[in-house]
């Protein structure tokens, strides 16, 4: 088919949408469903700013996965982290430990260590480095994300997004 | 940038699958995980008229033992999935390491062992966006009979930047190539072609079902050197498999991957292993055999004189930690 409806849930709403098969998972979450957050990057699988996590929570990258693929899913992406106007543990721990610069790559810096806790609420400097390794930072580095990761692993209850 | 116009096809069985392939005009194009192929739709690599989603192909998933003792690794796995997969952690160690070497978790997350197997080769002058590409004229793989990689080569040079094949290589793994005339199994090193436009002996009709690994109690060791350690592809990857124990074996495999157009058997070399052991007498005759066995190199990502004492260094270190397994 070159254009299809997929039915999608996306942070626990699910939804109907029409899309092309030229489009990916990352042109529908940006352009048809208005959800801003997830950054389009490199759009070559370099950077990993478009990351977003699966039905199983684990961290994909959207811009290298077409949208037909994707029909009766379910996805979280970096709007879904909070609840009700609470912010998830790992986007507290973000604050409380500066692991944030310029912002850019925060969404798929978030989405990547949501998918480390989901995998693991302990989870051990391989696993964490591991998780990030697909998710660059172009400002400074990984260290304050790391003890982001380590912070909310340890003292938050583990939710799963 | 939006993907090139295409028909998309998400069959529910593998039967249908290969209908559609038996069906179609030429011009269809595989797809896994699609981490490899929509990167090369969006740089205009490959504008295919259909793309064949075989990812959910229930008939592909999984790993199961065979009653002989060999391990059927489903094509349609994801890398992720084989990595925690208990039975190859426990009797293949090295293989789950190569499979993690590839690429990052976000990656590992949808691409499949087929994917990885299926790889399109890669080239400085090709894998670059369609604008640059422009500035310099196409070359072999994209419409001419010119190569910029080396001047007034017939074939095409690209890499194989694969990091699964040579530990599955090593561990004389065989791939099973299905389609509607029937079902053929192959060694993986068969393949293989030292073409890098036509770079795998997969027919148009055919797709890869199943890498079957045969059971062996030698030992077997990978590894990788890349410019990042976190997710790059390889400057070179070797497997090293061997019988027996310590410092001596009698039967060696040796693989190198991203080098050359397709892996390369290092046998001269295994050979001399065999014959003078693991020692340093041994190795330092092994490694006067690599230039030989590699012949001409191309300059693509590395240079060709780094290349080869690139492929000397990495026969150091995978028999060095041969040494230190006991089986």
């Amino acid at each position: 088919m070159k254009k299809g409806f997929i039915t999608l849930t996306v942070n626990g709403d699910t939804c109907e949408v029409v899309v092309s098969s030229r489009h990916t998972l990352l042109d529908v979450l940006r352009g048809k469903l208005q959800l801003m957050g997830t950054k389009e990057g490199c759009t070559t699988g370099s950077c990993g700013v478009c990351t977003v996590n699966n039905g199983r929570g684990e961290a994909v990258l959207s811009c290298l996965t077409p949208a037909l693929e994707w029909d009766g899913q379910a996805i979280t992406t970096v709007e879904g982290l909070e609840h009700n106007g609470e912010l998830a543990p790992i986007q507290q721990a973000f604050i409380d430990y500066h692991a944030v610069q310029c912002g850019f790559c925060t969404p798929g810096v978030l989405m990547s260590a949501q998918a480390i806790l989901n995998a693991t609420p302990a989870p051990t400097e391989d696993d964490i480095n591991d998780g990030l390794a697909g998710v660059i930072c172009r400002c400074t580095g990984h260290i304050k994300v790391k003890e982001a990761i380590r912070h909310a692993g340890e003292f938050a209850p583990r939710r799963k997004a | 940038m939006l993907l090139p116009d295409h028909d998309f096809i998400k069959p529910r069985s593998l039967a249908e699958g290969l209908a559609v392939l038996r069906d179609s005009p030429p011009g269809v194009r595989l797809l896994g995980g699609g981490t490899d192929v929509v990167f090369n739709m969006r740089c205009r690599l490959m504008t295919p008229a259909t793309v064949l989603s075989l990812k959910d192909l229930p008939e592909i998933q999984g790993v199961a033992v065979l009653p002989d003792g060999s391990l059927r690794l489903g094509a349609a796995s994801r890398l992720t999935d084989l990595i925690v997969e208990p039975v190859l952690r426990e009797r293949h160690p090295a293989l789950v390491k190569a499979f993690r070497a590839v690429a990052s978790r976000h990656v590992r997350n949808l691409a499949t062992l087929g994917g990885n197997l299926c790889l399109d080769t890669r080239c400085w002058f090709t894998n670059q966006t369609k604008e640059w590409r422009d500035t310099k004229g196409p070359c072999l793989k994209t419409g001419t009979d010119a190569c910029h990689a080396i001047q007034g080569s017939p074939v095409c040079v690209a890499l194989n930047n694969a990091d699964s094949p040579p530990a599955l290589i090593a561990l004389d793994a065989t791939v099973t190539l299905a389609s509607c005339r029937g079902e053929r199994t192959l060694p993986l090193a068969d393949f293989y072609r030292e073409d890098g436009i036509r770079h795998t002996v997969l027919a148009p009709d055919e797709i890869l079902t199943a890498v079957t690994v045969p059971p062996t109690a030698d030992r077997l060791v990978f590894r990788k050197e890349t410019a990042r350690q976190g997710m790059d592809f390889s400057y070179g990857t070797i497997a090293i498999r061997a019988d027996s124990a310590g410092g001596r074996a009698t039967r060696l495999r040796i693989v190198l991957g991203s080098l050359t157009t397709s892996p390369r058997q290092l046998t001269a070399a295994a050979e001399r292993l065999a014959a003078l052991g693991l020692g340093d007498e041994g190795l330092a005759a092994a490694c006067a055999t690599v230039r030989d066995a590699l012949g001409p190199l191309t300059n693509l990502y590395s240079p060709a004189a780094y290349k080869r004492e690139l492929a000397r260094t990495l026969l150091r270190k995978a028999v060095t930690d041969l040494r230190e397994m006991t089986a």
